[in-house]
């Protein structure tokens, strides 16, 4: 069995590129969705996701209308992620958290009835390009998907590599990093954008599902039990890249989409951290 | 030390917030270097908004602040570099798995540019200002995990950790038992005796630090009294601040100044 799938994926360009693509969103797990989770933002995730699919689909009815057959549903799809960021980011300048999950969900609600309001005007033969967006596969990835999962995961971690204790401490204290001359407000808009971004084209050459699946439950699992924020960075990976390793070989064994199994492996794992701690708790 | 510019120097400052409340207003007042200096009133009379004007985190409606002669609006930055300040507790989040050790050092950290990399110095100061506040062991502790009273005494010693001649600290002993409070009074005091600093505490109970402040400034939207801790202790005023049941009692020497929400004010006479 085991042999088996080795073979399968030596000789396969379709798993080679599934197998790189496991590993690229695992990064862009721990770089992106931990720091969402140290904001009180994972939310922020579901958001862009489904604003990239509202994106999109303006791009795509833009497009067949000839309006602007310029405008790439890529584009706008990065385009309404940073609208909702900026939005996200506008409302939580002071630091509160619970004013930006208002944001988020605003802006949720207004790109999905958007996508969902154009997909009517759109040639039948367009929709699933829409739908690509949120149930994408990783078995089904061409070049340009992982170009942007490459050029999503080497950006991210550069930005980590530099501005991590910016963003840890715009999530502790925004308004004590302020006031002892940090930037505090530049950060966090970068900080931000920045997920905002990489969420949507990873939800652009994933698939939302995938997304939600590894993006905020092994964030949230580790952040429950992990004491450092390097240690949580590579929790996250290791639970993000078991899942969707576990979701791939999952697959060829019983006939289920490798996101499917992937999600419910990470939300499994948020439950399991969220036992451990209860368990350790009471000695 | 006259040389010196005052410590801030208030005139015909008015604030208001962007739902349109005036929290200040017409607050002129003067403070000289170097001082401990205690900002009483009650809940919502505009301690932490005058901290945040000072802070150029909130700008002046009306009039102007300066601190140590650089204007909060114009001159901000300056002000930032010459500030540590520990925000009202409810401005905190516990959601990162930070030590005890990095948010004391973040105390040193936040005034380097990045990448803000913390040096053998950086961790004997954030050492020492633990061993300040009786909080030694903790070094190695997750900070959330925490009771409310030991984080108030970690964010005092980030202050302490810092640099900069002027600190500021809203509510400090907010949500601290007695001992803990005692604790951030004793390091507060200690350090002020040791160094050249001044101390700005935001308080809404005098009594924990009657005895090492040297400056009371009572606000209530306005300024209701500045002066030696003996000044504000007037009935007329303390009732009209804190309402009619504000009582001020003498005994063994003392005044306390007894209020609904504080319990007692003692000071020498
Ligand atoms: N962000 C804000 N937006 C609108 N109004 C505010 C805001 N912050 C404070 N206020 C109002 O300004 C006034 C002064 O608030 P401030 O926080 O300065 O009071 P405080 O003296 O620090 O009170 P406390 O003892 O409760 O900390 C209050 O009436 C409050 O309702
Ligand atoms: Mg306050």
């Amino acid at each position: 069995m085991i042999i088996d799938i080795i073979s399968l994926i030596a000789s396969s360009p379709v798993m080679q590129r599934a197998l790189l693509a496991t590993v690229l969103v695992a990064v862009i797990a721990a770089t992106s969705g931990t720091f969402m989770v140290f904001r009180g933002l994972s939310f922020l995730t579901s958001g862009v996701a489904h604003a990239a699919l509202g994106g999109a689909s303006l791009g795509l009815f833009l497009q067949a209308t000839g309006i602007a057959p310029w405008f790439d549903p890529i584009l706008g799809a990065v385009i309404f992620a940073v609208f909702v960021a900026l939005l996200t980011a506008y409302a939580g300048e002071r630091g509160v958290a619970q004013r930006m999950e208002v944001a988020v969900g605003v802006s949720f609600a207004l790109s999905m009835s958007l996508a969902v309001f154009l997909m009517y005007y759109l040639p039948p033969t367009m929709i699933p390009q829409i739908w690509g967006y949120l149930i994408g596969d990783i078995l089904l990835l061409d070049n340009l998907d992982i170009v942007l999962l490459v050029g999503t995961a080497l950006s991210l971690v550069l930005l980590v590599i530099l501005f991590k204790k910016e963003f840890v401490y715009v999530s502790i204290d925004m308004e004590g990093s302020t006031a002892h001359g940090m930037n505090a407000r530049g950060y966090h808009y970068l900080m931000l954008i920045f997920a905002a971004v990489a969420i949507a084209l990873t939800t652009k050459a994933v698939g939302a599902i995938l997304v939600y699946a590894v993006l905020v439950a092994p964030a949230a699992a580790s952040n429950e039990i992990l004491k450092t924020v390097n240690s949580v960075i590579i929790g996250v990976f290791v639970i993000a890249l078991a899942s969707m390793l576990a979701g791939l070989a999952g697959s060829f064994t019983i006939l289920a989409s490798p996101s499917a199994i992937a999600g419910l492996i990470a939300a499994l794992s948020y439950i399991i951290a969220i036992q451990i701690k209860r368990f350790t708790r009471k000695d | 030390m006259s040389t010196q510019p005052p410590l801030i120097e208030a005139e015909n400052l008015s604030v208001k917030y962007s739902n349109g409340d005036l929290a200040l207003e017409d607050v002129t007042f003067t403070i000289d270097s170097s001082t401990f200096l205690a900002v009483i009133g009650p809940n919502g009379s505009g301690k932490s908004t005058l901290l945040k004007t000072m802070l150029g985190l909130l700008k002046p409606n009306e009039g102007s602040i300066k601190v140590l002669g650089y204007d909060a609006k114009r001159a901000y930055k300056t002000i930032r570099h010459l500030v540590r300040y520990v925000p009202q507790r409810d401005q905190i989040e516990h959601t990162v798995p930070m030590k005890v050790k990095d948010i004391v050092l973040m105390g040193r950290l936040l005034k380097k540019p990045p990448p803000r990399f913390s040096t053998t110095k950086d961790s004997e100061c954030a050492k020492a200002a633990l061993h300040r506040v009786g909080l030694d062991e903790l070094w190695n502790q997750p900070f959330p995990e925490l009771s409310g009273g030991q984080r108030q005494r970690v964010l005092v010693a980030r202050a302490l950790a810092g640099e900069g001649p002027v600190m500021m600290l809203d509510e400090p002993m907010s949500g601290a038992d007695h001992d803990s409070q005692v604790r951030i009074v004793e390091a507060l005091q200690e350090y002020y005796n040791e160094n050249q600093v001044n101390i700005i505490m935001v308080t809404h109970d005098l009594n924990p630090i009657h005895m090492v402040v040297k400056d009371v400034l009572m606000l209530n939207r306005t300024v209701m009294g500045v002066g030696h801790p003996c000044a504000i202790m007037d009935l007329d005023l303390v009732k009209q601040v804190y309402g009619p049941t504000a009582k001020i009692v003498e005994l063994d020497g003392h005044k306390y100044c007894i209020t609904h929400d504080s319990g007692i004010d003692r000071h020498d006479h």
